[in-house]
């Protein structure tokens, strides 16, 4: 029974007149705070704050044994939990299609982006290195593509990799450990649109009324991800706007992760 | 001298009847978190739900057109309910209103009337503890905002809040200062000043 | 800890964390972490990190756990996958956090005024993102701070922590390497108000003299969290009385 705070009028007069509700342009990001090192029980974590959006990534690395078709390389799991303490639009029991979109999502960029390289992350023959990435919501305000790579993407480029004790078949998670090596750094932008008109980092007011949504995940180089989503859709020339903003949106994300970490 | 006191606190050795208390053998206890004064012995929430009365004005949101009915959320443990042939005008799931209640059914439902829709506007959530400070002695309070932002104000006792026209932004402002010092003596002045200093800029 | 042998738990006198026998670990209490609930806090107990949020009172869906003379009280505590320093857990509810959810629940039955909302239903949640022992004595203490935050009615805050026995030493509030090779293990919730106890549950071996020493501890450590738990609800309001006294 949430109750919205402003109406879909309010909303679309703003943006008739290039203007939103918390005072930023079309294209702007809210403010975002990035810590790392949250949960220093995982072996890596970091809390995104995006405005009221407020999630948490945690890292956990375990020992399991390699798919059959891919001996030595290790196992990436991604998943997001729409918890229902983040808002009363979220159910308690099993993940909605929403929470798994979301996951899956986040899960292609940093797979895609080779963010971390799966052949790394062989111990022996029958052991490879098992990577869990958790990324719970705490609190929803919208956005939570975003917000979720970035806690996701942090959490993976500042854990710290166990060491593997093959003689008493421990892991070692305490101490002097390495890090991960880290393929491309991935973040995502994500685009709503609203009446006809395209906006950043859209809050939980605004995505109640958007029309449709479309998340761009990139590192440096290339694309890594994408999806399009709600029932609304995009011309292909905003596609093309878009992933340029994307690619510029990306630059300083991938700043803030590297400041909080080195 | 007023205190903020909590849940299972002392206010007194002797066995008070004061709102919002509990008394055993010991004394007397507070069940909330609430401003206590010791003088008046009066204990003011400071969060909380609103306890609907008759005649109550409230902002509701409207659910659901069941033919008879139309049912409206309240945003509070109690749902509105509209007769439908007391209906004046055509209202739809979705709009926002503003109403009155008629009286309050066992169970948790509130039979409202005369229903207005509100149109293009902001609608807020505040602590409905802290509305008769939105309001103000005698209006004072919503009719210095309204002053000074040109905003129209119009007020639930539920806890929401519709702003429309004007300095919306100044508006909102100013109303979650009321909220967040409710507690604190010397408010007007300083929701005076807020206004004044905005309005130069 | 996998197996192994049994480490030294009390050396000289001194727990491995440097802690008397009848010595709490750090308690922090923080309220309002979560905007979107009705009344929240974050708590950090030791190496324990917990949130805990509370929703309602809202009408009880579905419609047949209604109780037309009062709310119903949902409870739901979890631990993150990420928790614990050792395996990645599972995500959501197991038998263990269920069997937690229901007695936490059942401590807010004591004291939340259900009469005031009939039909409705209150939900608490207490969600442990670092685990290291005692997690719902924890939670307890989290939830209470978070639901006299929402203003719902209570006739008392309660608050938890364990006692437990190493060897023949009756320790207060046990962490998770202490609890693994502890003897007895006995989290309690109490009323502070009228002393009463609102939660126990036991586990090991204990001799009554035992848990009449324990009981004494959990009571004095009782009195400072209480202590906390107001602190911590009434710090942001005294912040703001101060800023404008005159």
């Amino acid at each position: 029974m949430k109750i919205r705070t402003v109406t879909e009028d309010f909303i679309k007069d703003l943006l008739m007149k290039g203007q939103r509700e918390d005072g930023r342009q079309p294209m702007s990001y809210r403010n975002i705070e990035l810590k790392t090192g949250v949960i220093p029980n995982a072996e890596g974590s970091a809390q995104v704050i995006m405005g009221n959006t407020k999630m948490l990534a945690g890292v956990k690395v375990g020992v399991g044994e390699p798919m059959p078709d891919k001996p030595g390389e290790g196992n990436l799991i991604t998943s997001a939990e729409l918890h229902p303490m983040a808002s009363d639009q979220f159910e308690s029991g099993p993940p909605s299609p929403e929470a798994i979109e979301l996951g899956r999502v986040i899960d292609r960029g940093i797979r895609a982006a080779d963010m971390i390289n799966s052949k790394s992350l062989g111990i022996d023959e029958e052991k490879v290195w098992e990577v869990f990435i958790d990324i719970y919501t705490l609190n929803y305000d919208g956005n939570l593509f975003d917000a979720g790579t970035l806690a996701a993407a942090a959490a993976l480029y500042s854990a710290r990799m166990p060491k593997y004790d093959a003689e008493n078949e421990e892991v070692i998670r305490e101490g002097n450990l390495g890090r991960f090596k880290i393929g491309g750094m991935v973040t995502s932008s994500t685009f709503g649109k609203i009446a006809g008109k395209v906006i950043l980092d859209p809050d939980g007011n605004e995505e109640a009324f958007m029309d449709a949504r479309i998340t761009i995940a990139n590192d440096e180089n290339y694309l890594r991800a994408m999806q399009k989503g709600l029932g609304g859709s995009f011309s292909q020339k905003e596609l093309e706007t878009l992933i340029d903003a994307s690619f510029q949106k990306s630059k300083d994300l991938r700043k803030l992760i590297i400041s909080k970490v080195e | 001298m007023q205190r903020i006191v909590v849940p299972g606190e002392k206010l007194s050795e002797k066995q008070l009847r004061i709102e919002n208390t509990i008394t055993d053998a010991n004394g007397t206890y507070s069940c909330i978190l609430g401003s206590f004064d010791e003088q008046t012995l009066s204990l003011i929430p400071l969060e909380g739900l609103w306890q609907p009365r008759n005649g109550d004005t409230i902002i509701g949101i409207v659910e659901e057109d069941r033919g008879t009915t139309v049912t409206v959320n309240l945003n509070a443990p109690y749902k509105g309910l509209i007769i439908s042939k007391f209906l004046e005008s055509e209202i739809k799931a979705g709009d926002i209103i503003v109403s009155t209640i008629k009286e309050l059914e066992k169970g948790g439902t509130a039979i409202l009337i005369r229903p207005k829709v509100l149109g293009a506007g902001k609608l807020m959530s505040v602590t409905p503890s802290k509305i008769p400070r939105i309001i103000g002695k005698a209006n004072t309070m919503v009719k210095q905002i309204t002053d000074g932002t040109g905003t129209s104000v119009v007020i639930g006792l539920n806890g929401l809040v519709w702003l429309s026209g004007g300095d919306v932004d100044l508006a909102t402002a100013a109303i979650l200062k009321i909220e967040e010092e409710a507690h604190t003596s010397g408010l007007t002045e300083r929701v005076k000043e807020l206004l004044d200093n905005k309005k130069m800029v | 800890m996998g197996g192994g042998e049994k480490p030294q738990l009390i050396i000289n006198g001194k727990r491995l964390d440097g802690r008397m026998p009848d010595e709490l670990r750090p308690i922090k209490i923080e309220v309002g972490t979560i905007r979107n609930a009705v009344g929240s806090s974050y708590i950090e107990w030791g190496n324990n990190k917990i949130i805990a949020a509370v929703y309602g009172p809202k009408e009880a869906l579905p419609k047949h756990v209604q109780d037309p003379e009062r709310a119903i009280i949902k409870c739901r505590y979890t631990m993150a996958p990420f928790s614990s320093l050792e395996e990645h857990g599972r995500s959501g509810p197991n038998r263990r956090s269920t069997e937690i959810s229901k007695v936490t629940k059942e401590v807010f039955e004591n004291v939340i005024m259900l009469e005031k909302y009939p039909g409705a239903e209150i939900d608490i949640f207490v969600e442990v993102l670092q685990g290291d022992g005692g997690t719902r004595a924890a939670g307890i203490t989290a939830a209470s701070v978070a639901l006299a935050a929402s203003g719902i009615p209570m006739t008392d805050m309660p608050y938890g922590v364990s006692f437990g026995k190493v060897g023949d030493q009756v320790i207060l509030d046990l962490n998770k390497i202490e609890d693994n090779y502890s003897d007895a293990d006995m989290p309690i919730a109490i009323s502070p108000r009228t002393g009463d106890i609102l939660l126990l549950q036991m586990d090991g071996t204990l001799t009554p003299e035992d848990v009449d020493l324990g009981m004494h501890m959990v009571r004095k450590a009782g009195e400072y969290i209480t202590k906390l738990q107001r602190e911590a609800l009434k710090q942001s309001y005294e912040k703001i009385s101060e800023k404008y006294k005159k």
